[in-house]
């Protein structure tokens, strides 16, 4: 995959705290805004709602070219600590499972998979959307990461910083659907 | 005389007292639950149209709300309910320990909503523990910061959670009789919305695509632009502190939120409209609707927005500045109201953990309010929060949710209860935009676009799901008044120059303060019960109005709120078989609260990696 430079590129973190390896978006979010990004790079937290982040979006002057969001999803086959890079294809499942996405983005829930449905569906997302994603394990509460995670922060920060900025890389990536996500999450 | 059940008497002076020669005042009875779910385990096994219905979760996302009930498809009836928290958070937990400042901002993140709103309510049981009272300015600002807040939550709700529930996509699939019957029904507010008949609205409420559902995002939006002059940002704001406000007012500033205010002028005719035309199709149309979500209006609220030449944060004078509130505090029993006054309300609180996951905790410390007013050992103030995970079951524990209760009452929480108490209390102060007649709230709405119209909600006779989202409805232009009248007041306070937003304090290193803060969220009161121990919080709880609403049962069997709703409610869902049954008239019950699960349940302790696990299973299957 080919990486160009001079986007205008937003990283955002997306997961709820103190949960341990599931929060590795937010307890990161602190070293990710601490490096020496470029001017065109955006460093945020992205809790804060997938209705407001719509608007947010929909009010930009300069759009965003790329995003890419920090997240821990559990996922099959995967260890503790698996770092896997995600491409957002952008299907939308039904229209009752986006409303249902709607429904507890509105009561406060956060999740990676309501924010992307909601953001395709209102169609805020520019073509290049990425998830670096890191297997957390089952869920546990906690104020660090566990040693498995711990241990993969250099790489989890090389991948953003060559996400975000790099002129050229080659990352393997794999496709994510909206119509999918449903179906890995059972 | 308000309390019936709690064992506090007043003497002639008004002097609240405990009742003598009882040996144990606070004993309560806790009956078994497991006769009932033996009946119930019969009826399943006899009878194949009764089924177990699971909601779980009510939201997509797993975690926060699960909900049981076992309903009889042929006699149309639900025979049992059974409402879960299946998440513990323990911001109680988190925040003892910790610098008292913490609080505001720890708390706002208990929900993703109204982070605003408990971020406020800590402030004010910090202002409370230490006296600090804030200069009007940051009084003002705050109410509007508040109201603002509602001003987005109520259309969301309204239109986005609720909305679909009553839209012509759902209709025509759970009530296909009705839709032939709206497109003929002629609406009545059509001066104010537009629409020609029922069915034209219903189609613009359904989800995703139609018009009111996307005028409700946008309008969203408007008030979160004005909260975030305000409050910095949402929904977490970092200007509320304890004593006013971090943040410079000005005219500009305030220029810019009325910019944003009176957009909500017209709106709020609009929407009330809409849902009078909605509602009173539904309730005409099949008079069996007005027994969804039925229950007695047995409601309490703390009331919110102060005056600020009221507030000055005492304990001692809470009943006067609590009364001066634009929306009044008190206890609503089967729609009389049985009190106005904080006091009285504070000590009639308890909250119980029989059919919780939590232990029960020894010890009685505050047998008295500041006031000497008795304190149940179940009162906030002495309650301890202490998590214990284990088997759900019907008979035994089967939530984390608390069951709270005042004067040993499961109590109802809404947007519409400070609604209808300021109406029915009649003790509001005198406002140039609200008039409450003891039987309705009338509220003078300015022109804008729309010439200026007087709205009147009127105190419903049956207190049912319809008429929580009718009233929830009037609380736009209730509140965007509310912030009309504190925005004139702001304007008045900069041009005489009194811009202070903020009163500095310090934390005392020593001795025992206590506080409580009570405001209101979107959906309906909470409260912060606080003790500084030396300096640091020594007990921190938190009641948010979810916590009353999806109560489970109390220690002597009494339903929480949504158990009683849900129970209550007639199947009036049109469906040929079983499997076709889609619950509709359930989850209009249900979501008729707001239910706001990630305020209600609370998730782990401090410096500890401790797992908390979630043992209990969402799905009721298999369970006892």
């Amino acid at each position: 995959m080919l990486v160009e430079l001079n986007k205008n590129v937003l990283i955002g973190t997306v997961g709820y705290h103190l949960l341990s390896n599931h929060s590795v978006g937010p307890i990161l979010l602190p070293q990710i805004q601490s490096i020496s990004w470029n001017g065109s790079v955006t460093v945020e937290e992205m809790n804060w709602g997938p209705i407001a982040i719509v608007q947010y979006f929909q009010t930009l002057e300069k759009p965003f070219d790329k995003v890419i969001f920090l997240v821990a999803i559990e996922r099959p086959e995967r260890k503790i600590g698996d770092i896997s890079v995600f491409q957002w294809m952008g299907h939308l499942p039904s229209e009752k499972q986006i409303q249902a996405c709607v429904g507890d983005a509105a009561t406060g829930v956060i999740s990676v998979e309501n924010l992307l449905v909601i953001g395709e569906h209102f169609k805020i997302w520019p073509k290049e959307v990425f998830l670096v994603d890191v297997e957390p394990g089952a869920e546990q509460a906690g104020e660090h990461l566990t040693a498995e995670v711990d241990a993969k922060i250099p790489e989890i920060l090389r991948i953003l910083e060559d996400l975000g900025q790099k002129p050229t890389i080659v990352l393997e990536t794999k496709k994510l659907r909206g119509d999918t996500l449903f179906e890995e999450s059972l | 005389m308000c309390f019936k059940n709690l064992p506090i008497a007043f003497d002639e002076e008004g002097n609240a007292y405990l009742k003598e020669g009882l040996a144990d005042p606070y004993e309560h009875k806790v009956v078994d639950l497991g006769e009932e779910q033996e009946v119930l385990k019969g009826l399943l096994e006899r009878n194949g149209f009764i089924r177990n219905i699971d909601y779980d979760p009510v939201t997509r996302v797993a975690g926060a709300l699960a909900f049981h009930s076992v309903v009889d498809l042929e006699k149309k009836k639900v025979l049992s309910t059974n409402s879960m928290a299946t998440l513990f958070r323990g911001y109680e937990v988190i925040l003892k320990g910790r610098d008292p400042r913490d609080a505001a901002y720890i708390s706002s993140r208990a929900c993703g909503v109204c982070g605003g709103v408990h971020a406020t309510t800590a402030a004010l049981a910090i202002e409370m523990a230490l006296e600090i009272k804030p200069p009007p300015l940051g009084i003002v600002m705050r109410n509007i910061l508040l109201a603002i807040e509602y001003m987005y939550d109520h259309p969301l709700h309204l239109f986005l959670l609720a909305g679909p529930d009553y839209s012509e996509e759902l209709v025509r699939e759970t009530n296909p009789e009705l839709i032939d019957k709206a497109a003929t029904t002629k609406a009545k507010n059509k001066d104010v919305h537009g629409y020609d008949t029922v069915l034209d609205i219903m189609k613009d409420l359904n989800p995703l695509k139609g018009k009111l559902y996307l005028e409700a995002l946008t309008m969203t939006r408007v008030a979160r632009e004005a909260y975030v002059l305000i409050g910095g940002k949402y929904p977490h704001p970092q200007s509320v502190v304890p004593g006013g406000l971090s943040v410079t007012v000005n005219a500009s500033m305030l220029n810019e939120v009325y910019s944003r205010l009176i957009k909500f002028f017209d709106y709020s005719q609009k929407v009330t409209g809409i849902w009078d035309d909605v509602f009173d199709f539904f309730l005409e149309s099949n008079p069996e609707y007005a027994k969804c979500g039925i229950r007695p209006a047995t409601m309490m609220d703390t009331g919110v927005w102060d005056r600020p030449d009221h507030y000055d944060a005492k304990f001692e004078n809470c009943d006067t500045w609590g009364e001066a509130r634009w929306s009044t505090p008190g206890v609503l029993v089967d729609g009389e109201v049985v009190t106005t006054k904080l006091t009285e309300l504070n000590a009639g609180m308890e909250e119980f953990v029989e059919h919780s996951y939590y232990e029960k905790w020894d010890g009685h410390r505050f047998k008295e309010d500041p006031n000497g007013m008795p304190l149940s050992p179940n009162h906030p103030w002495n309650k301890e929060t202490i998590p214990k995970p284990g088997k759900q079951s019907w008979k035994d524990r089967y939530s984390w949710d608390t069951a709270p209760t005042w004067d040993r009452m499961p109590m109802e929480a809404g947007a519409y209860t400070r609604m209808y108490m300021t109406a029915k209390a009649q003790k509001a102060p005198a406002s140039k935009f609200l008039e409450n007649t003891g039987t309705s709230m009338k509220i003078h709405v300015p022109k804008h676009l729309l010439p200026e119209k007087t709205l009147e909600w009127k105190i419903p006779e049956h207190w049912n799901a319809f008429e929580r989202n009718r009233a929830r409805a009037y609380c736009i232009p209730y509140s965007a008044m509310v912030a009309m009248e504190n925005w004139m007041m702001a304007m008045d306070l900069i041009k005489n120059g009194d811009t202070k937003v903020s009163v500095p304090y310090e934390i005392p290193k020593k001795g025992t303060h206590i506080g409580f803060g009570a405001w209101g969220a979107g959906r309906g009161f909470l409260t912060h019960h606080l003790i500084i121990e030396n300096g640091l919080i020594e007990n921190y709880q938190i009641i948010t109005p979810s916590t009353l609403n999806a109560a489970p049962r109390t220690p002597w069997g009494e339903m929480g709120p949504y158990e009683e709703a849900v129970l209550n409610t007639p199947i009036l869902e049109k469906f040929d078989k079983p499997e076709d049954y889609k619950g509709i008239d359930i989850l209009r019950a249900i979501r008729s609260f707001d239910p706001c699960m990630p305020c209600t349940t609370h998730i782990m302790a401090k410096d500890s990696d401790h797992m908390v696990t979630r043992e209990v299973t969402t799905c009721a299957c298999g369970v006892e």
